[in-house]
């Protein structure tokens, strides 16, 4: 198997402590090495920024509602259309490309792992086949229980190894990776086209509230020893006032776990607005990033919202649903039996209107303030805040004041009286911006025990070499560089295979899925199990035996193995 | 400047040529201007005897005339934004799409989407245009946005469909459904046409000839004179389409109505 | 030998629950599943070789000749259609459409003849739909509107709707009410509460009435649209209006009468109006049992569901000039593959006539009306049967369709990688 040598990389490797060194790197086999032989083809990385691979801890990009997303908007289509190129399939879709489209431009931006952030359990075959065609990125899949019968039920009886039992196996009969709740309770309530206002609110017919189903899942989470944490997307996303939901749901956290966070919450900006009816909702990031400091046991993600056209799409039904209320665009909707719901509309992000200005100054906000960057990281919910190829303008924002004063200056002017941004002068490092967009994802998914998201021996070969030179180079002036720079590697590499070059993939992906499967003692094996047997029999429409996803769905699967302490 | 194109003859002529590339500023400064027939790219030699009469600084100046076989050539005239293109006979689909200025004259018929998403400028039809004459691109919330369509026969169905602004005058009948979606802008009618205006919102339009099964989600309000062709008539007015709690005008001329019978109220 | 859990690849429906003996190559019994299953498994008539015309006859042929001999058609074509898809599984769709981009062909599905127009409708106001076990579990009232589940897809009712008891209706028949839209009494509307017949090509004036009564517009209405009374329309609408969750279902009735895809975009209209006052859903009845599965697999790959066009390097949709019927009809098409559907006994006469005149290649395990106007005929596995692989259910849950036994035919999978790969070496890098 094939050896490179990198040389003269200037070297930024959060999890092995080296913080902008000149480095040589070696990889044999797909892999860091310690040294490599004189055959070894050789790139010459010149002093450019080289970092372990991208990873994206919360991206719509697999499956059912993605594709939704698509076949709903042949104008997103027609709006990012490429044409095909030596080994590059054609690609459409601006704010939801095809799934060649978003594979090839992650590998650009030097992306190698991306989690999708919801994929209904019923529906995983579809979010795996995507992941094949996926090809360029490792991929693994959050699992949504939000609504589960099964899990509702158990939550009720207030048995949390129960709840554990139905996590085990249906993580490992659908590949998923990790526990995922979107608006908890509220996708059940969603079934009658009701939803839940606050933690306490109970479930119609199920009688449990959101707080007992993120207690109890939290709880679970820990006892199947899964490598990530609950990630969860909070209640009453979008309502004017739903800081105090969130820092209700913060409370709530135990710490469980020395090596992560006890819970992950997601496209926070979405879920830190003050006021109390759309025209006087305001920025509490300051309240909200005090309570993220305070509690190491969280950690968070931006889910920074751009200006522009995009579409939202999430598992959170009643949520979308408000949204077409609001602008009556065209709205799709998929609630999912015995587990969750979704829906999917276009929006239009404008610097005319006041309050998608305040949303804008949030996200921003939240990586300013939360002062530890690995628990802050870099996301726009993509594509709900905005396209993901938008990463490396936030990056220039959170590297610029200037860069930022410039922009809040073309945002509606009482957007100052409602948002702290305009008086926070910090500006984030190159140190700060390789934790928050691959170091700390790898941390807080774990699967640093894979050999992700770093780069010492042993390591998995994923690198990125962007054409910047922080020895000469002041992000803080020359934001367009460092935005035109994150936006297009010299070089992206994947398990030792060169991909991306200069802005075009120059190889045929072979991507593996991460899953992980957790071994439960026997009582606790729920394929025998009657109460949860009788699921399939009454009210599934799909047989148990065709449920889970067959391995041949995953030809380069890897799976995380984990013990249960039930 | 002059610009003749003419057909030669093709050993498959049902293929289509798509022609973006024949708008008035290609032929400025000799450009090596390409088509498409099918998934092979041809010189427009290939496709067009070329003659070129006169000089031209600007595009403005520049005048295309294409004659032969044309009722296949797609695209001419697309996102033109200054000259003039006359076509002798007939002309293929997505005539003038996303046109702002400049003029297009067709001496026979358009296919389907004549004129979708224009901006501006004139595209006149002197014979009959196909389906979704003026229309907008489907899923996009605005049609055609400004300029003028007219139509001397008469044109398919969802003519006019999303128009947000501009003029579309078909002095002929429509198919069905001419008006859906409309939002803005003028569409007059002057032939029959079948369910005019289903889901409007907003703008006008006027039809004068019969309207055949006219929707039941439009209120009467009252009686109004417009003028047509210099002739002055009595239109019956309502507003609409209630069902998408739109508030355009569909003006009806008074004459006996067949089908759903409109209500006066 | 018997296997349980059997997904029957025929119908939308994609029923996975039948029960069905094997004896060596054959399917010899079958439970559970409607008379379509019965004969899907069990009249199964094969066409035995690849064929190739000969004069007025048939000669037999290999699979490598007739697959090179396809593959060369194919290249030779300026303006080449790869057509059908939805009765193979989602790998095969895959590489067919891996194959028009290296082709610059025309590539489309069945949707084109039947569930366009929704799509269509879909791609202008959305699709508040979900699975169908949301509505089993839930739903009280049911509307079928231009289509007749009785006949076109028989256990649609008893798996999913009218019969199926669900968690909260435990005595479905009793607790659900039944609304039957059609323009003449069929088998369907026998059954129904409430039976509403319409003039033909009237669906989209009562659906626009329907939408202006439940925002409360009663005064406007005519005493009669389309043949309906006002009394039943506001009869329907109090219906629909008193529902804890209502499902419509649709079919051809709407997809193929005058409007097409409006009478669509105004269902669904009237379905997103419905929501603000209770829960509402809305679903097409697809036709084939993996149409919708060719929609995602386009999808996901070229960015549209349907009439995707190589032609440019780029992929480009447009229905009415990239859709068969259209392209065939003003014989646009100088080469055409045929692959798990039958254009023959579905299209117009001008494409047929024009499908005989240009050299047509079928890849289908069963003579059918395409084989009479195709020069070659590659026989493969029956997906379901022999062959297996992933499928779409009409509400896009994804099942895997098993294979009972092995047999002597590849499947689609097989052939067309075979002839991707040739297409390739022609073509050259």
């Amino acid at each position: 198997m094939s050896e490179f040598l990198i040389r003269n990389a200037y070297v930024i490797d959060p999890l092995s402590g080296i913080k902008g060194e000149i480095m040589d790197i070696a990889i044999r086999n797909g892999r860091i090495a310690e040294e490599v032989g004189s055959n070894a083809e050789v790139i010459d990385a010149d002093h450019c920024l080289t970092l372990p691979g991208g990873i994206d801890s919360h991206s719509h990009v697999c499956g059912t509602k993605v594709n939704f997303g698509r076949y709903m908007s042949p104008e997103d289509m027609r709006a990012g259309r490429t044409a095909r190129k030596g080994v590059m399939h054609v690609t459409s879709g601006y704010s939801v490309p095809t799934t060649f489209g978003n594979s090839y431009r992650y590998s650009v931006m030097g992306y190698t792992t991306v989690l999708e952030g919801a994929m209904a359990p019923l529906e995983a075959r579809h979010t795996h086949e995507e992941f094949t065609a996926t090809p360029h990125q490792d991929m693994l899949a959050n699992t949504l229980f939000d609504g589960n019968w099964s899990i509702m039920e158990a939550v009720r009886e207030k048995d949390m190894k129960r709840a554990a039992a139905v996590v085990a196996w249906t993580l490992s009969a659908v590949k998923g990776f990790a526990i995922k709740l979107t608006n908890p309770g509220g996708t059940e309530a969603w079934g009658w086209g009701e939803d839940v206002h606050s933690i306490q609110d109970q479930v119609p017919h199920f009688g449990v509230t959101p707080a007992e189903i993120i207690q109890t899942m939290i709880r679970a989470n820990e006892l199947l020893n899964l490598p990530h944490s609950v990630h969860l997307h909070c209640n009453a996303l979008g309502v004017p006032g739903n800081y105090r939901t969130t820092l209700d749901t913060i409370d709530l956290v135990p710490d469980l776990n020395d090596k992560r966070q006890s819970l992950y919450l997601t496209h926070l900006q979405f879920h830190s607005y003050g006021g109390s009816t759309w025209k006087d909702i305001s920025s509490k990031s300051e309240d909200i990033a005090r309570a993220v400091n305070n509690k190491p046991a969280v950690a968070i993600d931006m889910g920074q919202i751009m200006f522009g056209r995009t579409t939202t799409m999430t598992a959170d039904g009643p949520m979308e649903f408000k949204l077409y209320m609001l602008h009556h665009n065209k709205w799709s909707n998929h609630d999912v039996e015995l587990e969750t719901g979704s829906g999917i509309i276009p929006v239009y992000y404008s610097r005319k209107s006041l309050v998608n200005c305040v949303m804008w100054a949030i996200g921003i906000e939240l990586a300013l303030l939360v002062k530890d960057p690995w628990r802050c990281m870099l996301s726009t919910d993509n594509p709900n805040g905005a396209p993901f190829v938008k990463y490396p303008e936030i990056i220039a924002l959170l590297m610029s004041r200037r860069f930022r004063e410039n922009e809040i200056a073309l945002l509606d002017p009482r957007t100052a009286h409602y948002v702290p941004l305009p008086a926070i002068d910090r500006e984030l490092d190159w140190y700060d911006i390789a934790v928050m967009t691959r170091a700390g994802q790898a941390k807080a998914l774990g699967i640093t025990g894979i050999g992700k998201g770093y780069l010492a021996p042993g390591a998995e070969a994923d690198i990125a070499i962007y054409p910047l030179k922080p020895e000469s180079l002041d992000p803080s002036a020359e934001y367009q560089q460092v935005m035109a720079g994150f936006g297009k590697t010299r070089y992206t590499i994947k398990r030792g295979r060169v991909v991306a070059r200069d802005g075009d993939v120059v190889v045929e992906g072979a991507n593996s899925t991460i899953w992980t499967r957790s071994t439960v003692p026997p009582g606790y094996d729920l394929s025998v199990d009657p109460e949860f047997m009788k699921k399939f029999e009454q009210y599934y429409t799909i047989r148990m035996s065709n449920y889970p996803v067959q391995d041949v769905y995953l030809p380069r699967g890897i799976c995380i193995p984990t013990e249960a302490s039930l | 400047m002059r610009v003749i194109l003419r057909t030669k003859p093709r050993k498959k002529p049902f293929i289509p040529i798509e022609a973006e590339t024949i708008i008035p500023q290609n032929f400025l400064r000799k450009n090596d201007v390409r088509v498409y027939e099918g998934n092979k790219e041809r010189r427009l030699e290939e496709i067009f005897y070329i003659t070129t009469e006169g000089p031209a600084v600007s595009p403005d100046q520049v005048e295309i005339v294409l004659s032969g076989e044309t009722g296949n050539i797609k695209r001419v005239g697309e996102y033109m934004n200054a000259g003039r293109i006359v076509v002798e006979g007939d002309i293929g689909m997505h005539c003038g799409n996303f046109m702002s200025a400049g003029e297009i004259v067709i001496k026979g018929n358009a296919d389907a989407w004549l004129g979708r998403e224009m901006r501006g400028g004139t595209i006149r039809c002197e014979g009959n245009a196909g389906h979704y004459c003026a229309a907008g691109y489907r899923g996009e919330k605005r049609g055609m946005r400004g300029g003028l369509v007219e139509v001397m026969g008469s044109a398919g169905d969802f003519t006019a469909e999303y128009l947000c602004g501009g003029e579309v005058r078909i002095h002929g009948d429509c198919g069905d459904l001419p008006g859906v979606e409309m939002r803005g802008g003028n569409l007059t009618i002057g032939g029959h046409c079948h369910r005019p205006c289903g889901n409007m919102t907003g703008g006008t339009c006027m039809v004068f000839g019969r309207v055949h099964d006219m929707l039941p989600t439009f209120r009467g309000a009252g009686n109004e004179e417009r003028e047509y062709r210099g002739q002055r008539c009595q239109m019956m007015l309502y507003k609409g389409d209630a069902a998408n709690r739109g508030k355009g005008s569909l003006l009806v001329k008074n004459i006996e109505q067949d089908g759903l019978s409109p209500k006066k109220k | 030998m018997k296997i349980d859990d059997v997904v029957c690849p025929f119908c939308g429906c994609l029923c996975d629950d039948l029960v069905v003996e094997v004896e060596g190559t054959r399917v010899v019994s079958v439970e559970n599943g409607c008379t379509l299953a019965n004969e899907k498994f069990m009249g199964d008539h094969r066409l035995k070789t690849p064929i190739h015309r000969e004069g007025k006859g048939w000669k037999e042929t290999t699979y490598d000749e007739a697959i090179r001999e396809t593959a060369e058609i194919l290249c030779d074509a300026d303006r080449p259609l790869l057509y059908g898809w939805s009765g193979t599984h989602g790998e095969a769709q895959s590489i067919g459409i891996h194959l028009a981009e290296i082709l610059g062909a025309l590539v489309d599905n069945t949707s084109t003849v039947c569930h366009g127009p929704s799509i269509l409708a879909i791609q202008e106001v959305g699709h508040p739909g979900c699975t169908l076990g949301q509505v089993k579990n839930r739903a009280d009232v049911v509307i079928y509107w231009g289509t007749n589940p009785i006949d076109a897809h028989p256990r649609h009712m008893s798996r999913y709707t009218t019969f199926a008891d669900g968690f909260f209706l435990k005595e479905a028949f009793r607790d659900r009410k039944l609304i039957v839209v059609d323009v003449r009494k069929s088998e369907s509307a026998n059954i129904a509460d409430e039976f509403v017949r319409i003039q033909p090509g009237g669906d989209y004036a009562v659906l626009s009435a329907l939408r202006a009564i439940v925002q409360g517009k009663r005064g406007i209405i005519p005493p009669s649209v389309a043949g309906v009374s006002r009394e039943q329309l506001f009869r329907v609408a109090d219906l629909l209006l008193s529902a804890k969750f209502g499902a419509i279902f649709f079919g051809l009735g709407l997809t193929m009468s005058r409007g097409k895809s409006k009478n669509i975009r105004n269902a669904i209209e009237l379905t997103e109006e419905l929501n603000r006052h209770t829960k509402f859903i809305i679903s097409p009845m697809r036709g084939h049992w993996n149409v919708y599965g060719s929609n995602e697999v386009f999808t996901w790959i070229t960015g549209y569901p349907y009439a995707v066009d190589f032609a440019r390097g780029i992929a480009f949709y447009n229905p009415g000039e990239t859709t068969s019927v259209d392209v065939l009809s003003r014989k646009e098409c100088d080469a055409c593959l045929v692959v798990a559907s039958d254009p023959g006994a579905h299209f117009p006469k001008a494409c047929a006539e024009h499908l005989a005149r240009i050299p047509t290649v079928q890849i289908d395990p069963h003579v059918n009306a395409t084989t009479h106007l195709s020069r070659i005929q590659i026989p493969v596995a029956v997906t379901g049967i022999d062959a297996e692989g992933t499928a779409y259910r009409m509400d896009g849950v994804p099942i895997r369709t098993r294979m009972l036994f092995r047999g002597t035919y590849p499947s689609d999978t097989a052939v067309l990688e075979q002839l991707y790969a040739i297409v390739k070496e022609i073509k050259g890098p």
